[in-house]
């Protein structure tokens, strides 16, 4: 337990991802330990966040609570699974030096960083469970602590892939031809670019992921079950929960 | 695996094997790349609603309309560069334009786990359709870079290549239009029956329908904004 803090500890201080490193494309992350570290500080907020359905709703128990608590690191994993093929290619066509292994191991240092600012907030959470009997704020509070977690881990990624791409070109050999070396700001534009177009995959793919991974939280006036029918999406959910503030 | 593996980052990065210039050109590799890369996203894209024939006609499909498209529009292509002097750069030249062509099927293919989530979490139809155009125009916007990389030592070359690559899109998006209209259905509606290819087919003109509807949008946003 001590070793995983401890690397959780030098991931959040950036000493895995130095320029230097980066520079060279060299990701060394204890990938084991932060993934461990994924599940269990998701699990962690899991806790906290299934608190208010165990207190203020009928029927949600011990069940509802390891649900959630296997629920939060599974969002964030399958999101990582589903979205890194996208960041490699993307990657790759801006002539990074990220290889697929590579970029998966960055995006897991990202979602480590994520997952270790939304831990941070389980106190909130569990604050507000006990002040609070408003299912809606609920939800809105857990949207914008998730909604602030993913920027941050997003801030990591962006910075790292920053850094890869301040290295010089890649040599890509073009048959006899002397490789023409590609400006250090153009390739940073690239950086940036990919990064966006990569965000909004990213962004829809886990909202709707949380989507359809609820029940979360637990509304009190409703049943509980392992998974909500499968209806609407992400977006009408939350102008309906804004309704209802 | 592992040279499918090579072949994927080359294609990619225009490198290696498939850096622009290179003495020879791996034709084979290449359409090989682009048809497993497309179709691989077609068994995805025609699978909303659980429907394996759909999933089965669009992994068929998908590869039909990126490489027929191609057959169909090389010969005047090809016409097209004698005419303009460019004859000794054709090769270099096609190899652009299938490399591009397997950087848009290998970017379908990463966006195949994204298509198959979207399906699995119960999106309706005119939404997948939605999620599908974008991801195919993000796919050729990934073509795109890697066409502008071999076009670019042709064109500091001789600058009228740049009248060929103009030639090559206008003429691929017309005839593009007309196969996919063919083909189509792609996603494939869930409530309505599944056919390879709509009954009507080779009939209708895909550029009148697509005029009339984009008139139709004209004209009724015009109505919402003059209240009428």
């Amino acid at each position: 337990m001590q070793f995983l803090l401890s690397q959780i500890d030098l991931l959040i201080r950036g000493e895995f991802t130095h320029a230097e490193r980066l520079r060279q494309a060299r990701i060394e992350i204890p990938s084991r330990a932060l993934s461990v570290g994924v599940i269990l500080l998701g699990a962690l907020y899991g806790f906290c966040m299934a608190l208010f359905g165990t207190l203020r709703g009928e029927g949600y128990g011990l069940t509802h609570t390891l649900l959630v608590m296997v629920k939060v690191p599974a969002l964030f994993l399958l999101t990582l699974a589903v979205t890194c093929p996208s960041l490699y290619v993307f990657s790759a066509i801006a002539r990074s030096r990220l290889g697929f292994r590579q970029t998966l191991r960055l995006l897991l240092a990202a979602t480590a960083v994520s997952l270790t600012v939304l831990a941070s907030f389980g106190p909130v959470t569990a604050f507000f469970t006990f002040s609070t009997k408003s299912h809606a704020f609920m939800q809105i509070l857990n949207f914008v602590v998730f909604a602030a977690s993913g920027c941050v881990g997003l801030v990591f990624l962006h910075q790292a892939l920053s850094r890869v791409f301040e290295t010089d070109a890649e040599p890509v050999e073009a048959a006899e031809d002397v490789p023409r070396p590609v400006p250090t700001l153009h390739r940073r534009g690239s950086a940036r670019r990919i990064f966006f177009l990569w965000t909004l995959i990213y962004g829809t793919v886990g909202a709707q992921m949380g989507w359809i991974l609820r029940p979360f939280i637990g509304a009190p006036h409703v049943d509980a079950e392992t998974f909500r029918a499968t209806e609407s999406n992400i977006f009408e959910g939350i102008l309906e929960a804004l309704r209802y503030l | 695996m592992n040279e499918t593996r090579a072949d994927v980052e080359g294609i990619l990065r225009a490198s290696g094997p498939f850096a622009p210039e290179r003495a020879t050109v791996r034709w084979r590799r290449l359409i090989a790349v682009a048809c497993l890369g497309s179709s691989t996203y077609g068994l995805a894209m025609g699978s909303l609603g659980g429907k394996l024939a759909g999933a089965l006609y669009s992994a068929v499909k998908m590869p039909a309309l990126l490489l027929g498209t191609t057959a169909v529009c090389v010969p005047s292509f090809y016409v097209f560069n004698a005419l303009l002097g460019l004859r000794a750069d054709f090769a270099p030249a096609l190899r652009g334009i299938l490399a591009a062509q397997g950087t848009a099927a290998v970017a379908l293919c990463a966006w195949t786990p994204v298509t198959l989530f979207f399906y699995a979490s119960g999106i309706d139809y005119p939404v997948a359709l939605l999620w599908n155009v974008s991801a195919l125009g993000l796919a050729a916007g990934a073509g795109q870079i890697t066409l502008g990389r071999h076009y670019r030592p042709l064109l500091e070359r001789d600058r009228r290549h740049r009248h060929a690559l103009t030639t090559w899109f206008v003429l691929y998006l017309f005839v593009s239009v007309k196969v996919a209209w063919v083909l189509r259905p792609f996603v494939g509606d869930p409530r309505l029956e599944t056919n390879f290819v709509r009954p009507d087919a080779w009939q209708e003109n895909p550029y009148a329908n697509l005029f009339w509807t984009a008139a139709g949008l004209v004209w009724g946003a015009w109505r919402t904004l003059m209240g009428g």
